[in-house]
């Protein structure tokens, strides 16, 4: 019988336009309209190789100059895919003339050790970057002079200080150029996931909100095992079928169900729309396979809790996940950086959040500490969920239905 | 004959209303029990009961001998319910809603095979069996709704106004489907406000007013307790007073009532009246269109009780 009620749970589902449009439909339909929306806004924030020049003296290749030349040729790198600029390196008269014929947007030269000057010959998006630039290489440059300067002189005041243990006066020196860079607010952040934009949160919320719409599936099928819910609750409820094999089979046909809308969804994006998910695959589909659970879990919550019709049960359903969405980062990564920051326990709690945080987390971080925190905070959820579920769902009769 | 329901002393209070009021009754083997009464008098919350699925404030339930629960799931096997409001899915089609409830009884598929087309001819839908529930009509419905109720050949039926807002052709239909039923063995409680359908399936009747039974018996039984025996109607123009003084004269006349054209005449007991009627009616050249005679139904025997009419 649990097989039984399994198939024709999954039959049901399956044929049940509104639940498929919501669940497989209405996720494909926002997934090429994020396609249409970013790719222009992505193809317009795309920044142009910069032509510049740097004034080729002597002082520019003093040694306290440095940081200034590595910095620039990172830069500058033609095999890099996140070069910035494309550097020639002239006498001054040379920079000036390329700058008053247009052909380069600036240039950079050092009549002083340590603050060059930049030279720009009107204002606009590519002089600013160039300004910006060299600005925070001669911040970053001065924290590293002044923290040497500090551990030298200490040093020269009190040689036996270090008894001979160079390494851990290396170390202090480091410690203290990362203290000042933290100060600085300058963050140092792990880009090797060279394909990632922030678009790609936007993703991640759509395969959030679809694990959770999932849940309408198990909120139907719930519903329709329940006296007091619907007539055909009624008729299964004095049937020799226990509720417990009831509830088990009609979860798993939403859970499968809610698994092949996932599939659809992966698929789509991937091939049709071509968005890149990375090469953490079985990472990415175990957290999908939480996500669903826990949309699962929060629709067999709704449709056991709330004492109400279907309608407004998919009502509550639809307005939990899309606020999750929008707090998580669907419409504009702002928001969620604004909850991160004022009101962190929101998207603690959040499960559209702990579903993208994850995946957030797969890209961004070297370790999977917070990738398995998200997961187990999804399965706690989950948990919490099914146990609140089962103990409404334990009663057999009813006061009135 | 065994006891196949047996209901004592069950009370059911919502609230600040009591439903069902110290009810007590037993329903035998093979027999078809009426549960006659209006709207709210309790008829759909006893049954809710019966099935475990409403809890009780008072009293106890026996189904096949066995103190009725909601995980007695050996008598919940005998038992086939037909809800008032119609319990099928809108994503099945008949076959496959059919097959769906029944198979949550009977699991052999070959067995459940043969009990779905033996339900459909029951309820003469065959040639609606891939249609899906939106494409029927009410009284289509009605009988898919039956079908799903009583696919697995239960011994036990319970009939909640399995008729209402049904076209005279699928009533037939159903009311000849559920005498096949009581003819195959079946033992059935139906409950309706319809006192015809009552009169021609039931073999016993319980008569329920706000909760309580106000009367029990055979159709016959019933009627005996109301005071009428024969009620005439005649259609006459222009009556005069003195003729409606002499008829009230009659022996045996209860009441006389003259209106629209319409005259009324009310016996207690008697033989012959409608003879004698029409006798006076020839003598006094009194010309009329139509007469006929009639026998109190149960909703006069309600009426005598209650006060009130059944479908009030």
């Amino acid at each position: 019988m649990f097989f039984h009620n399994f198939k024709y749970s999954l039959k049901t589902l399956f044929r049940n336009k509104m639940l498929i449009f919501w669940t497989f439909a209405f996720p494909i339909i926002l997934g090429t309209l994020f396609n249409m929306a970013f790719q222009d806004i992505e193809k317009g924030e795309q920044l142009d190789i910069i032509d510049i020049a740097v004034v080729d003296n002597e002082l520019f290749h003093d040694p306290s100059c440095v940081l200034f030349r590595e910095t620039l040729d990172t830069l500058s790198d033609e095999n890099s895919e996140t070069q910035l600029f494309q550097i020639q390196y002239v006498t001054e008269e040379e920079a000036s003339e390329l700058l008053s014929k247009k052909k380069i947007t600036g240039y950079l030269v050092f009549h002083e050790i340590t603050t060059p000057q930049v030279v720009i010959y009107q204002n606009g998006i590519n002089e600013t970057v160039f300004q910006s630039a060299i600005e925070e290489i001669i911040e970053t440059n001065q924290i590293f002079q002044n923290v040497a300067s500090q551990k030298m002189q200490e040093f020269a005041e009190n040689p036996e200080g270090v008894s001979g243990d160079y390494n851990s006066w290396y170390q202090e020196i480091y410690r203290g150029i990362v203290e000042k860079l933290e100060n600085q607010n300058i963050q140092i952040r792990d880009t090797s996931s060279s394909n990632l934009s922030y678009t790609m949160i936007e993703y991640y919320t759509l395969i959030a909100m679809t694990c959770l719409y999932g849940g309408i599936l198990g909120m139907t099928s719930i519903n329709q095992c329940l006296a007091n819910m619907s007539q055909n609750g009624k008729r299964i409820s004095v049937s020799p079928l226990s509720k417990g094999k009831l509830v088990l089979s009609s979860a798993l046909a939403s859970y499968i169900t809610q698994l092949v809308g996932l599939l659809l969804l992966f698929l789509y994006t991937i091939f049709a729309i071509h968005v890149d998910y990375g090469t953490n695959l079985p990472l990415i589909v175990l957290l999908s396979l939480v996500g669903s659970l826990a949309g699962l879990s929060l629709g067999i919550f709704v449709a056991s809790i709330f004492k109400t019709n279907e309608n407004a049960k998919v009502g509550v359903m639809i307005s939990f996940t899309m606020l999750g969405c929008v707090l998580a980062g669907m419409m504009g990564i702002t928001l969620k950086y604004v909850v991160d920051k004022n009101v962190p326990i929101l998207n603690k709690i959040n499960p559209v959040n702990m579903i993208t945080d994850g995946f957030y987390a797969l890209y961004y971080y070297d370790t999977l500490d917070r990738y398995f925190f998200n997961v187990i905070s999804l399965c706690i959820f989950t948990i919490l969920l099914i146990g609140i579920s089962a103990f409404c769902l334990r009663r057999q009769k009813y006061d009135s239905i | 004959m065994k006891n196949v329901v047996q209901v004592k002393n069950l009370t059911k209070e919502y609230k600040t209303i009591r439903a069902i009021d110290d009810l007590s009754f037993e329903v035998k083997e093979g027999e078809i029990l009426g549960l006659l009464g209006p709207n709210g008098s309790g008829k759909s919350t006893t049954i809710n009961c019966i099935l475990s699925l409403l809890n009780f404030s008072k009293g106890s339930i026996q189904v096949f001998g066995k103190e009725m629960q909601p995980n007695a799931y050996d008598i919940k096997e005998k038992i086939g319910v037909v809800f008032q409001e119609v319990a099928v899915f809108d994503e099945l089609t008949v076959i496959e809603n059919i097959d769906y409830f029944c198979g949550l009884y009977v699991k052999d598929k070959a067995l459940r095979n043969q009990y779905v087309e033996d339900a459909i001819q029951l309820v003469g839908l065959e040639d609606f069996k891939k249609f899906y529930p939106k494409q029927l009509s009410g009284g289509l419905l009605r009988r898919l709704n039956i079908a799903c109720g009583v696919a697995h050949k239960p011994k036990l039926i319970i009939l909640d106004e399995p008729t209402v807002a049904v076209d005279p052709q699928s009533r037939n239909n159903i009311l000849d489907g559920i005498k096949t039923l009581r003819n195959q063995g079946a033992t059935i409680i139906y409950t309706t406000h319809y006192m015809e359908e009552v009169e021609i399936l039931c073999d016993r009747v319980i008569i329920l007013d706000k909760g309580k039974i106000i009367a029990s018996g055979t159709t016959d039984e019933l009627k005996s307790l109301a005071k009428l025996e024969e009620k005439v109607t005649v259609e006459v123009l222009d009556l005069e007073e003195k003729y409606m003084r002499e008829i009230s004269a009659f022996k045996n006349v209860e009441d006389v009532s003259y209106c629209d054209g319409v005259l009324c005449i009310t016996y207690t007991k008697g033989k012959n009246n409608l003879v004698e009627l029409m006798d006076y009616l020839k003598k006094e050249r009194i010309s009329y269109n139509k007469i006929f005679s009639e026998r109190p139904t149960l909703n006069d025997v309600f009426l005598e009780l209650t006060g009130k009419e059944l479908r009030d």
